[in-house]
């Protein structure tokens, strides 16, 4: 039997799923830069931002991953 | 306080966009992805939390489980709409840094006061609702008069937000009516009835990480485009030549001062005293998150983690107004002019700064959270709606003594009622816009009374029954009669609200001022004239007839009233600093 999932867990996975799929497209746009880019789409706000939300998700994900009842 | 979504959408709104077949935002495949992601987890939630809600105290007030953080997020969560984002931003566009003061002096010292001040009442009298509250308080006729208005208005207010979704939806994605009603409606059913509160709490805190991860790069990268806030200033003075969009209070002094038209008497006693406290200490969909607290102590710091959190949103909203002065190339205009030249509105600014900032991926976050932001809103109005219909209704009324399974079905029940009644009010109101109006200001009218008849029961243990149910009324009928007034007299406004340059925000500060003061000297009269309850029976209702348990923190900082005060000087300088 695991601990019930926390509030958290789900924040977390949310969080890397997200961060993940973020990061994988600014990569892509790093070497298929759009058309019609956004402002200040040099700064590569997808790579920071989405490593931000996936390294997050992942300490949260790991933190509060449902263990087993003992 | 809710953004009111008849103050973001006019009747042709829709027929603007029906006509003109634009768009705001193009999404690509990634984005659908994200969204896709939010949903799939919305219903997993739904679906593994079904099995732990099989008791009413379960189902209706998540077991009482939850910690001081997930109940403070839920709490201002459940106030965090979407269309409060947008409706806000586009205000502070509009208006400047002034509409900041609904997020300051009109939240954090009612939420401040509910956590030190009121939920001791609220928690140890182990009430389900505020009209359960009531109802020990002052018996059934106040607990009626306040149950039948807020379970009606509450699904109508529900099915306005949908409506409003809906209409978001297509503005800035160019997405059918249709499908963003019933999509969001049976999500929202589908994880309600399923997990009930739980579910519902749950799914506001991912909300509120969801609209801080989405709208959080704007205010960043504006920031970064335009210098930093001193050079904002000064482009926003530059290019408006008007210093009143960067100040709180110093342009309050007059009603023509200022853009709103307002004074500071109205926001301080209307906003910051009456309608404030009256939302966040008293409106059932945000007091019930709290309600759901583990222990006396975490309901006590629930509104003051929220109260942190609230104060910190104005990054968020009012700030990207205030760049979108600044970096917009266009200029934005009022609702009327946008349908009829076809330019944006002062509504539209937060998704042009998203579509500004974001590339795909980062745009599917902030439409997720746009999305989210409505989907919890509609879920709040629905499962406090089921709670006291089941509670304060149903049980107190119909069928008191019905076994806890039965109110368990009930509950689940009404959840789909309620979202189906919310479906047929957004399509009632799709051919009558005018209906949104006049909900929204019935909605208002309870808000102000019913924050007189609480605090004055909690506060006097003279307050009698009977006292408790004509002030509720005669509040309630006060304001429903100074907003008939003006309705049909435009020119009484003068008195309504102190000035004949008021404006309407004015008029809603002192229309709810009125209706309290009234509530409150009707209470006190009444009370008086009647008999008043033996102090024995008002044991854990009433402040100075019932013991407040004693908390053991281990520590001067864990607490409540060492963080409210935290909190509340943290407003004091942040007013002084954009004074």
């Amino acid at each position: 039997m695991r601990e019930t999932m926390s509030i958290w867990f789900f924040a977390g996975v949310l969080l890397l799923i997200y961060g993940l799929i973020i990061v994988a497209e600014g990569t892509w746009e790093l070497a298929h830069p759009p058309t019609h880019p956004p402002v200040l789409f040099n700064l590569h706000p997808a790579l920071w931002w989405g490593g931000m939300m996936a390294i997050a998700g992942l300490a949260y994900t790991i933190r509060f991953w449902p263990r087993v009842r003992r | 306080m809710p953004f009111l979504a008849s103050k973001f959408f006019l009747p042709g709104t829709l027929a603007l966009f029906q006509t003109q077949g634009r768009s705001l935002a193009h999404l690509n495949s990634i984005d659908i992805l994200v969204i896709a992601v939010y949903f799939a987890i919305v219903i997993f939630i739904g679906f593994y939390l079904k099995g732990s809600t099989n008791t009413s105290e379960e189902f209706f007030m998540a077991g009482r489980e939850m910690t001081a953080w997930i109940a403070g997020l839920s709490f201002v969560s459940a106030n965090l709409g979407s269309l409060e984002l947008m409706g806000w931003a586009g205000s502070a566009y509009q208006y400047g840094i002034l509409a900041t003061h609904w997020y300051w002096i009109g939240a954090i010292p009612a939420m401040l006061f509910l956590g030190i001040i009121m939920m001791p009442f609220y928690y140890i009298s182990k009430t389900h609702s505020v009209p359960g509250y009531l109802h020990l308080r002052y018996g059934d006729g106040a607990r009626a008069l306040s149950a039948v208005s807020f379970a009606f208005m509450t699904v109508l207010m529900s099915g306005i937000n949908m409506y409003s979704m809906a209409i978001v939806m297509k503005v800035v994605l160019g997405w059918d009516l249709n499908f963003s009603i019933w999509v969001s409606s049976i999500t929202v059913a589908l994880y309600v009835a399923l997990g009930g509160l739980r579910s519902a709490i749950f799914n506001e805190v991912l909300q509120f990480l969801l609209i801080w991860l989405g709208a959080l790069l704007v205010p960043i990268l504006g920031l970064v485009e335009v210098g930093g806030w001193t050079n904002l200033r000064e482009q926003i003075l530059h290019r408006l030549g008007s210093a009143e969009y960067v100040h709180m209070w110093s342009t309050l002094g007059h009603f023509h001062d200022n853009p709103m038209g307002i004074h500071w008497t109205g926001i301080v006693f209307g906003l910051g005293l009456v309608i404030s406290f009256g939302y966040w200490t008293t409106d059932f969909l945000v007091v019930q998150r709290v309600l759901s607290a583990h222990n006396l102590r975490a309901a006590r710091m629930a509104p003051i983690i929220g109260a942190g959190f609230k104060m910190a949103v104005p990054f968020i909203v009012i700030l990207p107004g205030l760049l979108a002065l600044s970096v917009l190339p266009f200029h934005l205009v009022g609702e009327t002019q946008a349908v009829a030249t076809g330019q944006h509105s002062y509504n539209e600014v937060l998704p042009l700064m998203l579509v500004r900032y974001c590339s795909p991926g980062l745009l599917g976050l902030g439409v997720t959270a746009l999305i989210a932001g409505f989907m919890s809103g509609m879920a709040g109005n629905v499962s406090a709606f089921s709670t006291v219909w089941t509670y304060d209704i149903y049980g107190a009324f119909i069928n008191k003594r019905a076994s806890d399974q039965h109110y368990v079905k009930m509950g689940r029940w009404c959840t789909f009622i309620g979202v189906l009644i919310s479906v047929g009010t957004a399509y009632l109101v799709q051919h009558a816009a005018s209906i949104m109006d006049y909900v929204q200001a019935l909605f208002s009218f309870f808000i102000a009374p019913l924050f007189g008849t609480v605090i004055i029961g909690m506060l006097w243990k003279r307050a009698t029954k009977a006292a408790g149910f004509w002030g509720l009324l005669a509040g309630t009928l006060t304001a429903v009669g100074l907003w008939a007034w003006v309705r049909h007299d435009p020119s009484a406004l003068r008195y309504v609200a102190l000035s004949s340059d008021a404006r309407a925000m004015a008029e809603d500060m002192y229309r709810a001022l009125w209706s309290w003061l009234v509530c409150v000297m009707i209470t006190i009269v009444v009370s008086y004239m009647t008999r008043p309850r033996p102090e024995a029976e008002l044991e854990g209702l009433v402040y100075g007839a019932s013991k407040i348990p004693e908390e053991h923190d281990d520590q001067w900082y864990q607490k409540p009233i060492v963080w409210a005060g935290v909190i509340f000087a943290i407003f004091i300088v942040l007013n002084i600093i954009f004074w």
